[in-house]
């Protein structure tokens, strides 16, 4: 009896091991390969939409176990960005993986500026502003980047991301500015020595003391990740200049409660070691001014603490109001505040954080400059194996489904997001490598400014001209009438006329109506109007739509909101008139142009709220007590299903009196039966038109599934040339030593320099661009500054490279120039700009001015 | 010799009327005794509850920080939003501060935390789990009821597994091991008992280096392959297979010490005067491993493996997390982090009713079957 009991329970064992050790009979991914033979053009001949067959996403939150992940073969693509240097380093070296980078996270020093006394009578040494500028020069930020950070990081020194376009745009005053301010401890510990000398304080015995007690600096050091060690560095640095330092190690959550919550007056911190992080490129960092030096920034008291100089707190405001009228204006009172910025110093600027993204060798994608994977826009198009077409693709991500998905106020959250975008089809799509607007559904746009409003075009697929006064068409919409039903005019709000700053005319897509959702159905301007009238609806305090939490909003939308025009219907060609300015003409019409959501998934929302079983928003959710709208999975789903059931019935179609004319009954009820057709094959409700289609939501096992939308219209190569980021490569070569004239100017002699070969007229430097090895065409060039340092630092000249053809560009340097810099050794500074990619490249040369003949020359 | 039937009737019913007063008494007792462990767990459940709140809101601290929170999240999105841009400061900083107003108002952080926390209390005690605060169960509901629902099931399936297994085994094994005392299994085991010094997850990370990295036979983590197969049989086998590697984790980490407290357990009543009886008396080993070991131990047996049972509730945090298993472990851990006090109290109350539920069933059966508990716990 006994052995039975053996036989039987190693035999279940057995059982139990054959099962789950028996491979799944479809593997759900590829093997780990390295990159075979390339996808050729002609592989993709016919292919439309995305590149791979089917996308699955899951969770997936341990980036330590990435790259075991990928070289299993288990996952293609991780969103989380790899910021710790030992797990970098396991990726890099690994032969199945490849990672791509992202600028969007950025550290610094936040500084206590209250005092010089504190509340308790202690001495805030960082009160005065040239202590705070001084820790610019005692600070090494190469250090910082290459040694704290691993080599994730790049240096930053001022208050603009060096990867985003405001620094390519000022790349020589930056370069001025870091030269200024490099890496100087024996001057910072002098500028720090005489100030707190200044401010009453004594030093003995290598300490400073003040008012008979140590001067203590209390760092608040971030523990999570590579701050700890930034705190301690600093650390070490301020006890090296004689301060008691106290480090306070804590988390977010308990830093914030002191830097953020408590009066600076207090003393409760003096340094914190910060980091921001952007999750798009911000094409105008301007407002950084003013939310990182003035009162303006914030409520809290930190930044009521703040004491700009009347000087950089105007140009701050101005910046951020954009008060100027043209591009030229803007670019000095940046350069301008710039410097004021460094004076002020109430931030110390430290590093660019370098987010890894990592990949199978064998794919690629386009990962966007500031966000990464997870905040690339153009990752649906351009994902795809290297050597292969279609495939399937597991992507891991830390979270999905963190929150319900409804298309007016669902999940929020970047990962959330991602996943949705695939399912959309928007009309404009952001450059990854420059955050500058392309057309996706759009074929043009144009924009008419008010004169003297300094807006700006970089790409031809729009136009911008002025005009003297834009008046507002009497019948466009301006407001809603709940009670009726139906749009206000301009003419019935404004009888008298209306005036506006900006006008944009949007051109769409001639076949737009052509297209299709992903359930078969046709778009119809009423998949544009519907979320016109959803936005005014919530809005309305009488209707049942009315939801308190998109008041603050749609107010702040309302500020600018001057009309909406239907020009033409087919094709479709819209006027949105605003107030609103920005200086980039491609974002202006990304801001304006509107999307369309199908209009018959949005009415079964709608009828929800109307009823109280479900809301749009969180906040409203709470409110009513019913469930957060979720078209995917959940409660929602039961309740969406009961009202989709009860339209076929009634094939009622909302907002009749505006719809009527785009939608009948027969357009209606062609709607809800694909819907409940859809419902049917897939259990959820998310429809969209975008080259992917959702094809399966598993909520508890933490996985969605995207599959290739056949019908969508767009080549499948239609946006590969963004597949990775064209970042120039340079190769900067010249003379080492040159000789110069004596500087006389005497008798009106001659100047005459030898550079090397290239005889006595001057000096010329060869810089060679390319990128992967090719020549960077000169047309995506977007400049080439050159920048003459003297040895003391100083600048003394500016210029521009010319081209000699592709890829290859020269210096020269004048002898008038080069005996302006005296005798010594010399920098030459180059700062080349894409118009393919925001992110500046620089090169130098460091070269030697010798007197002609080699004599001495006193400097 | 025989008594008259009239006498013979008259103890009869002497008999009977002793025993229904003996019956009547022990359930008066049984009654008394069962009021008073009810309403003695039901204070200790509402102290625990309490205090979990207390503890969770840190006193009522956890308001500033979640205000400070909600300040920097408001304030970071509208200044991330390029619509908002070019707004005056003022103007955007009153918008700021109704955003944040909101979000305080549905929060109830203007109302006091006292008041706040028996709110809490009174809704708990009443197994009103009501909304979450902040979080959502992965399918889109906020009803603490849905997502504790949502991730049970694969916490008993896990856990579950796990530990009846272990429970079995070990019982088993230790039985098995108290009769071959001193022998070289005997001494092996002692020997790897403090081996369940680390705890599951640990195990756990070289299983997965050594099964999933190295010898890539079983999964890394998750319950179920991406995405999940299609049939019933599918799923169960994938599941199966996801399952053996923190199945193992946990076996190794509580085996051996499982096995040995319950051999020690086994060892002290072999040696009880009545055992060493019947061996004397040379009954069959099985005979007295089921009639004089088993028996009497019962009642401990049963304690435990209820109590390892209710000990499911909770998951394990940190195993979840390594195997990327969606249990009730990982949830609270989750709601720990999001400072959610609704989802927070409703694992803590629920786990808190079961217990007492649990020591409240094994008072009652233990005053059914020993009668030494039923007459002094009704006098004490």
């Amino acid at each position: 009896m006994r052995g039975w009991w053996v036989v039987g329970s190693a035999l279940l064992l057995v059982g139990v091991l054959v099962i789950a050790l028996r491979p799944p009979a479809e593997p759900a991914t590829s093997a780990p390969s390295r990159a075979g033979e390339p996808v050729s053009s002609e592989d993709l001949e016919g292919r439309r939409g995305a590149l791979v067959d089917q996308v699955v996403f899951t969770r997936e939150a341990d980036v330590g176990r990435v790259t075991g992940l990928i070289e299993a073969g288990s996952h293609q693509l991780f969103t989380q960005g790899i910021s710790s240097p030992t797990v970098f380093n396991r990726l890099r070296d690994s032969l199945a993986t490849g990672y791509d980078i992202a600028y969007g996270t950025y550290s610094e020093l936040t500084l206590n500026p209250a005092g010089p006394e504190l509340a308790d009578g202690t001495l805030n040494p960082f009160h005065v502003p040239a202590i705070r500028e001084a820790l610019n020069r005692l600070i090494d930020r190469r250090h910082v980047a290459e040694e704290i950070f691993g080599g994730l990081a790049v240096p930053r020194l001022l208050p603009l991301s060096t990867a985003f376009p405001d620094y390519s745009r000022l790349a020589d005053v930056a370069r001025e500015l870091e030269l200024r301010y490099a890496y100087d401890p024996v001057a910072a510990g002098q500028v720090i020595h005489d100030e707190m000398l200044a401010l009453g304080a004594r030093r003995s015995d290598g300490q400073w003391w003040y008012a008979g007690e140590l001067v203590q600096i209390k760092v608040l050091i971030r523990t999570e990740d590579e701050r700890r060690r930034v705190g301690d560095y600093l650390s070490n640095l301020l006890e090296d200049q004689g301060f008691a330092v106290e480090r306070r190690y804590r988390t977010a959550e308990e830093a914030s409660r002191l830097w953020i919550a408590t009066d600076p007056m207090a003393g409760h911190w003096h340094v914190y070691t910060g980091s921001w992080i952007s999750t798009v490129i911000m094409r105008d960092q301007a407002e950084n001014f003013s939310f990182f030096y003035t009162p303006r920034g914030r409520a809290e008291p930190l930044w009521q603490a703040y004491q700009p100089t009347p000087e950089f707190d105007e140009l701050a405001d101005r910046l951020q109001r954009r008060d100027y009228r043209t591009l030229a204006e803007r670019e000095a009172m940046m350069a301008s505040a710039l410097a004021l910025a460094m004076q002020d110093s109430s931030r110390v600027w430290l590093v660019d954080q370098i987010n890894a993204t990592a990949r199978a060798a064998n794919v690629q994608v386009a990962v966007d400059l500031a966000g990464g994977l997870a905040g690339s826009a153009l990752w649906p198009y351009t994902l795809r194996y290297t050597d292969r077409v279609g495939g399937e693709m597991v992507i891991g991500m830390p979270a999905l489904l963190a929150e319900p998905w409804n298309p007016i106020a669902g999940s929020n959250w970047a990962f959330d997001r991602m996943i949705t975008r695939a399912t959309q089809d928007p009309a404009v799509m952001p450059d990854p490598f420059t955050g500058l607007y392309l057309p996706q559904r759009l074929i043009h746009a144009q924009v008419t400014v008010e004169a003297g409003v300094p807006v700006t075009r970089t790409l031809d697929w729009l136009s911008v001209d002025t005009a003297e006064r834009i008046e507002v068409p009497a019948e466009a919409w301006l407001g809603w009438d709940q009670t009726e039903r139906r749009f206000l005019s301009a003419g019935e709000l404004h009888p008298d006329g209306l005036t506006t700053r900006t006008r944009v005319r949007v051109h769409y897509d001639e076949a737009l109506f052509e297209r299709h959702w992903h359930d078969g159905t046709r778009l119809s301007l009423a998949d544009f109007v519907l979320p016109w009238i959803v936005d005014f609806e919530r809005a309305a305090p009488d209707s049942a739509l009315y939801d308190v939490a998109h008041l603050p909003t749609f107010e702040a939308f309302q500020r600018h909101f001057r009309g909406w025009r239907i020009v033409s219907e087919d094709p479709l060609i819209i006027d949105i008139y605003s107030d609103q300015i920005y200086p980039d003409a491609e974002s202006m019409v990304a801001a304006r142009a509107p999307n369309p959501i199908p209009w018959h998934t949005l009415s079964l929302g709608v009828l929800a709220e109307q009823r109280g079983q479900l809301a749009f928003s969180s906040n409203k959710a709470d409110r009513l007590g019913a469930d957060w709208m979720s078209l995917v999975a959940g409660p929602s789903l039961a309740v969406l299903e009961s009202l989709l059931e009860e339209k076929r019935q009634t094939q009622a179609i909302p907002y009749a009196a505006v719809l009527g004319p785009w939608v009948d009954g027969q357009a209606a009820n062609r709607r809800f039966e694909a819907l409940a057709r859809w419902h049917g094959e897939r259990g959820h409700f998310w429809i969209g038109n975008g080259p992917f289609e959702l094809e399966a939501v598993y909520p508890v096992e933490g996985s969605v599934v995207l599959k290739h939308f056949a019908d969508f219209p767009d080549p499948a190569d239609k946006w590969l040339r963004f597949a990775s980021p064209m970042v120039p490569e340079l190769e900067l070569d010249g003379p080492l030593v040159v000789e110069v004239a004596p500087p006389t100017g005497q008798n009106g002699a001659a100047v005459e320099a030898m550079g090397g070969a290239e005889g006595l007229e001057g000096a010329e430097f060869r810089l060679t661009v390319t990128f992967e090895g090719q020549a960077y065409s000169a047309e995506a060039i977007d400049a080439i500054q050159v920048l003459l340092f003297n040895g003391r630092d100083q600048l003394t000249h500016r210029g521009e490279a010319e081209s000699t053809g592709e890829g290859n560009w020269r210096i020269r340097l004048s002898p008038e120039t080069l005996t302006a810099l005296g005798v010594g050794a010399n920098s030459l500074e180059l700062a080349v700009t894409s118009k393919h990619v925001a992110l500046p490249v620089f090169a130098s040369h460091v070269f030697a001015t010798v007197p002609q003949g080699g004599g001495e020359q006193p400097r | 010799m025989t008594l008259p039937r009239s006498a013979q009737a008259s103890s009869d019913a002497k008999a009977r009327s002793t025993a229904r007063r003996s019956l009547a008494r022990d359930l008066r007792h049984l009654l008394l005794f069962a009021l008073r462990r009810l309403v003695g767990l039901l204070f200790t459940v509402l102290v625990g509850v309490y205090l979990t709140i207390v503890i969770a809101n840190m006193g009522g601290k956890v308001d500033e920080l979640r205000l400070v929170q909600i300040r920097s999240d408001v304030s970071e999105m509208v200044r991330a939003d390029p619509a908002f841009q070019d707004m005056p400061a003022e103007e955007r900083n009153t918008l700021i501060a109704r955003q944040v107003g909101l979000e305080v108002e549905r929060l109830r952080l203007d109302e006091p935390f006292l008041l706040r926390s028996f709110d809490y209390l009174q809704r708990a005690m009443r197994l009103d789990l009501g909304r979450a605060e902040q979080m959502h169960s992965d399918s889109g509901s906020r009803q603490v009821y849905d997502l504790i629902v949502e991730r049970l099931p694969a916490t008993l399936l896990l856990f579950g597994s796990a530990n009846l297994l272990v429970f079995f085994t070990s019982v088993f094994a230790a039985l098995y091991l108290s009769r071959r005392y001193g022998g070289a299994v005997d001494r092996s085991i002692i020997a790897l008992a403090p081996s369940s010094a680390a705890p599951g997850w640990f195990y756990g990370i070289f299983l997965i280096l050594f099964f999933a990295f190295l010898v890539p036979l079983l999964p890394a983590g998750g319950m179920v392959s991406v995405p999940p197969p299609e049939g019933r049989l599918a799923y169960a086998a994938s599941v199966l297979r996801h399952m053996l590697l923190p199945l193992a984790a946990m076996f190794l980490s509580s085996i051996f010490i499982s096995i040995y407290s319950w051999r020690t357990f086994f060892l002290i009543h072999s040696s009880e005067d009545y055992v060493e009886m019947a061996r004397a008396k040379g009954l069959p080993s099985k005979l007295i491993e089921r009639r004089y070991i088993l028996r009497p131990t019962l009642s401990p047996i049963i304690t435990s493996f209820l109590l390892m049972l209710i000990g499911l509730w909770s998951g394990a945090i940190i195993l979840e997390q390594v195997f990327n298993w969606p249990g009730l472990g990982s949830l609270l851990f989750q709601a720990i982090g999001h400072r959610d006090t609704p989802v927070i109290i409703g694992g803590v109350v629920i786990f808190a009713y079961l217990l007492a539920a649990t020591v409240f069933f094994l008072d009652i059966l233990y005053a059914l079957l020993d009668p030494r508990v039923r007459i002094e716990g009704g006098k004490q």
